[in-house]
C-alpha cells in the first residue's frame, strides 16, 4: 500500500513535470506569454511560419504573427510603434532602425548573453544606431553578382571583377533577338532602381551623405550614374516596370546571363521546380571601382519598448538569430525568398554550403559590406532618391540635373 | 407645434453618426494639417500655421501631380461615358440575345480593384496583343503610354458601373413619347438628341460626378500598376499622399487630404449646380 502511494506520488510528479516540460526553455517571466510579431509578408513568411510551432513547443510562448508587404512594413511599424501600437518583436529592415530608435528596446545588457562572436560583425552592427543595440541581426542580406555559368564558358568570358568589365561581358552577351539580355536590374520608380544606382556611385567613390549634406553631386557621382545608365542598354525590353521580383523571374526563366540582385533573391533561382536555370549560377561580389561596396541590408528583429512581454520577445529574438532556426531556414525550401543566417558557424557548415551555392559569395561580400547612412531621416532620404532615380530612368531628367536634385532634396530633409 | 419639435429628436442619430465619422475626424484632420508632427520625432511637434499648405505652392512635383490626377481623372471619367452610354443604347434596344449576357458585362465591378490591377499587370492585354501580331507593347514602363494603360484599366473596371446606372435611366424612359416622335416621323438620331439625351441628362451629371470623384481619389489601381511612375508620370495626389502618410509627416500628409477634399467639393459644387439647375434652363 505504502509502495502503491510513493507510486503514485511519482506518477503525479512526473505527470507535472512532463506538463511544463515544454516550456522549460523559456525563463519564468516568457512562459504562456502571447507575443505579436510584425512581419515581412511573402518575402521570408513562409520559412518563419514553418519553424514557428518548434519555437512555440519549446518554450511555450505563442507568436502572432502580423505580416505586410514590403513596401507597406516600414509605414505599419512606425504608425504603430509611435501610436502605442500592439506589436511586441518587429523584423526590420536595417535602415529603419535609426528612426524606429526612439521606440525600441536598447538590447546592449541583453545582448551579452548572445555568443556574439560567431556572428559576422557588420550584421550586429547593422542592429545598433549611435551606440546603442536596437536589433539582434537574423537575415543577412546583401547584394550579389549573380552569372551564367554556362553562357560564359560559352563565349570564353570571365565573371566580371569590375563596372567596365561587367559592362563589356552584358554587352558580349546580350542577344535581344534570341531573348537573351545582357544583365536584369530594375530602371522603374522602384526602390531598387535607386540601390542599383547607388551601389555604382558608391563604387567611384561616391557618397549620398557626408558631413551632414547631400554629397553625390560629384565627379564620382556622375561616373557611377554614367555606367549604370550605360547598363540599361544591355537589359531587358520592360526593366522600366521591374521590380525586386521580376529581376528573379528574368534570371529564373533565362533571360538574363548576369543580375544584381540581394542574396535574399538566390535561394529560388536554385530550385529547380521554379528556376530554368538551376546549377548554372554563379555567384561572386558586385563588381568595383574605386572600391568594393556591396550594399548592406541586414534584417534585424527589436523589441518595442511598451512591450508587456520583453522577456518572451527576447526569447523570441534569440531563437531567432540562433544557430538552430538558421540551420533550419538555409535548407527550407522557400518559394519566394530565403532568410539565411548571421552566423559564422552556419554559413561555414558545409551542409549551408551544399545547399546554398551562393553560401562562399554571400560570407566574403558580408565582411566588406557598406552601410546606408545611419540616419533618423534615411527613410525620407531614400525616398527623395527613388524618386529622383526614377525620373532620370524615365528621362525626366539628365543625370547631371537628377545628381544636383537628390543633393537639395537630401539637404532639404537634413535641414541644411 | 409640440409633434414638429419632437421630430427635431429623430434627426439626433443620424446628426451624431455625422459629427461622430465624419466632421469631427475632419475637423481633426484640418487641424493636424497646421502642425509640423513627423512621427519619427513624437517630442517635437510644432504649430506652423499655413506652412504645410504654403509648401504646395512651391513644390513643382506637387502642380504636377494635380496636373496628372486632372488627367487621369478628364480621361477616365470621359471614357467610361462614353461607353457606358453607348453600351446602354445597345442594351436597351430589343435584341434578344444581348439581354442574358448583361450579367456579364457586370463582371469586372464584382473584381477587387487590387486584384484586378495585378492581373492586367502580369500582362493580360499584351498576351492577346501578341495574339494577334501586335504586342508586346511596353503599356507600363513607357512614360507616353503608363497614363493611358491606368485610364484604360480603371475604364475597365468602372464602365460597368456607367453602363448599369445609365441602362436602368434609359429602361424608365417613357416609351410613348418615342412612339410619338416616330409617329411624326423623326428619325432615331432626333430621338437621341431630344428625348434621350434631355430626359437621361440628371442621370448622366449624377454618374459624372460619383465617378468624376472617385477618379479624382483613385489609388490603388495606380499604386499596383504604376506605384506613380515611370519617373513621376503617372505620380497623382494620392500617391503623395500616401508616401507622405509612410514616411510619418502627419501634418503634410493632412494639408494634402484637405486640399484633394476642396477640390472634390468644388468639382462637386458645380456638377450638383448643374444637376439641380430647372430643367428649363438646362434644355
Amino acid at each position: 500500500m505504502r509502495i502503491s502511494r510513493s507510486f503514485a506520488g511519482v506518477a503525479a510528479a512526473l505527470l507535472v513535470v512532463l506538463a511544463i516540460a515544454p516550456a522549460a526553455d523559456a525563463p519564468a517571466s516568457a512562459q504562456g506569454k502571447t507575443i505579436t510579431l510584425s512581419m515581412l509578408a511573402g518575402y521570408k513568411e513562409d520559412v518563419l511560419r514553418a519553424n514557428l510551432p518548434e519555437f512555440e513547443k519549446k518554450t511555450g510562448i505563442k507568436i502572432v504573427v502580423d505580416a505586410a508587404p514590403f513596401g507597406d512594413l516600414y509605414k505599419k511599424q512606425l504608425l504603430s510603434l509611435s501610436t502605442g501600437g500592439r506589436y511586441d518583436v518587429l523584423f526590420m529592415d536595417e535602415p529603419w532602425i535609426p528612426p524606429l530608435s526612439e521606440f525600441l528596446l536598447p538590447l546592449n545588457e541583453r545582448m551579452k548573453t548572445l555568443d556574439t562572436a560567431d556572428f559576422i560583425p557588420t550584421t550586429v552592427a547593422s542592429g545598433a544606431f549611435q551606440g546603442t543595440q536596437y536589433a539582434v541581426p537574423v537575415d543577412p542580406n546583401v547584394q550579389l553578382l549573380v552569372y551564367r555559368k554556362d553562357l560564359f564558358e560559352q563565349k570564353g568570358l570571365k565573371p566580371p571583377a569590375t563596372w567596365d568589365e561587367l559592362l563589356a561581358d552584358a554587352r558580349a552577351l546580350h542577344d535581344p533577338a534570341k531573348q537573351q539580355y545582357g544583365i536584369a536590374v530594375t530602371a522603374s520608380s522602384d526602390i531598387q532602381t535607386a540601390l542599383y544606382m547607388l551601389l555604382a556611385m558608391w563604387s567611384y567613390g561616391a557618397e549620398l551623405v557626408d558631413g551632414g549634406k547631400g554629397s553625390l553631386n560629384s565627379a564620382a557621382g556622375k561616373k557611377g550614374g554614367e555606367v549604370f545608365l550605360e547598363l540599361l542598354k544591355y537589359t531587358p525590353p520592360n526593366v522600366k516596370s521591374y521590380n525586386f521580383a521580376d529581376v528573379n523571374k528574368a534570371v529564373q526563366l533565362g533571360q538574363a546571363a548576369i543580375a544584381i540582385q540581394w542574396a535574399s533573391g538566390a535561394k529560388p533561382m536554385e530550385d529547380k521546380t521554379r528556376s530554368s536555370v538551376a546549377g548554372k549560377l554563379g555567384y561572386t561580389q558586385v563588381p568595383k571601382a574605386v572600391r568594393q561596396t556591396p550594399m548592406r541590408g541586414v534584417w534585424t528583429v527589436g523589441i518595442a519598448k511598451n512591450s508587456a512581454n520583453q522577456d518572451a520577445a527576447w526569447q523570441f529574438a534569440t531563437w531567432l538569430s540562433g544557430r538552430e532556426f538558421g540551420q533550419a531556414a538555409v535548407t527550407f525550401p522557400s518559394a519566394t525568398s530565403a532568410i539565411h543566417s548571421p552566423r559564422f558557424s552556419v554559413l561555414k557548415d558545409p551542409v549551408t554550403k551544399a545547399a546554398l551555392p551562393y553560401a562562399d559569395a554571400l560570407l566574403a561580400s558580408l565582411q566588406i559590406t557598406k552601410e546606408r547612412p545611419r540616419l533618423r531621416e534615411y527613410a525620407d532620404i531614400q525616398e527623395n532618391l527613388r524618386v529622383t532615380a526614377g525620373k532620370l530612368t524615365a528621362g525626366e531628367l539628365t543625370l547631371e540635373a537628377a545628381l544636383k536634385e537628390i543633393d537639395a532634396g537630401t539637404n532639404r530633409i537634413l535641414g541644411k | 407645434m409640440a409633434a414638429g419639435r419632437a421630430g427635431r429628436w429623430f434627426l439626433l442619430p443620424g446628426l451624431v453618426f455625422l459629427f461622430a465619422i465624419d466632421l469631427i475626424p475632419l475637423a481633426y484632420s484640418g487641424w493636424v494639417s497646421f502642425y509640423n508632427w513627423w512621427l519619427v520625432r513624437p517630442r517635437d511637434v510644432r504649430f506652423v500655421g499655413l506652412a504645410n499648405y504654403a509648401r504646395f505652392a512651391d513644390d513643382p512635383e506637387f502642380t504636377r501631380a494635380v496636373v496628372v490626377t486632372t488627367l487621369f481623372t478628364v480621361g477616365a471619367v470621359l471614357v467610361e461615358f462614353l461607353a457606358g452610354l453607348g453600351l446602354a443604347l445597345l442594351f436597351a434596344q430589343p435584341i434578344k440575345f444581348l439581354r442574358p449576357i448583361r450579367v456579364l458585362l457586370l463582371l469586372p465591378l464584382f473584381v477587387v480593384p487590387v486584384v484586378g490591377a495585378t492581373m492586367w499587370r502580369v500582362g493580360v492585354l499584351n498576351y492577346y496583343l501578341g495574339a494577334v501580331g501586335l504586342g508586346p507593347l511596353p503599356w507600363l514602363s513607357d512614360p507616353r503610354l503608363a497614363l493611358v494603360s491606368i485610364t484604360l484599366v480603371d475604364a475597365w473596371r468602372t464602365i460597368p458601373f456607367m453602363f448599369l446606372v445609365m441602362y436602368a435611366g434609359l429602361e424608365v424612359l417613357p416609351a410613348e413619347l418615342f412612339e410619338a416622335a416616330a409617329v411624326d416621323g423623326a428619325s432615331r438620331w432626333q430621338s437621341f438628341r431630344h428625348i434621350t439625351v434631355p430626359l437621361l441628362t440628371y442621370i448622366m451629371l449624377l454618374a459624372i460626378l460619383i465617378r468624376g470623384m472617385d477618379a479624382f481619389r483613385e489609388f490603388d489601381i495606380i499604386f499596383v500598376l504604376t506605384g506613380g511612375g515611370p519617373g513621376t508620370a503617372t505620380q497623382t495626389i494620392q500617391i503623395l499622399n500616401y508616401r507622405a502618410f509612410g514616411l510619418g509627416h502627419m501634418g503634410e500628409a493632412n494639408a494634402i487630404g484637405i486640399v484633394t477634399l476642396i477640390i472634390v467639393a468644388v468639382m462637386c459644387f458645380v456638377l450638383m449646380r448643374a444637376i439641380l439647375r430647372p430643367q428649363g434652363a438646362r434644355s
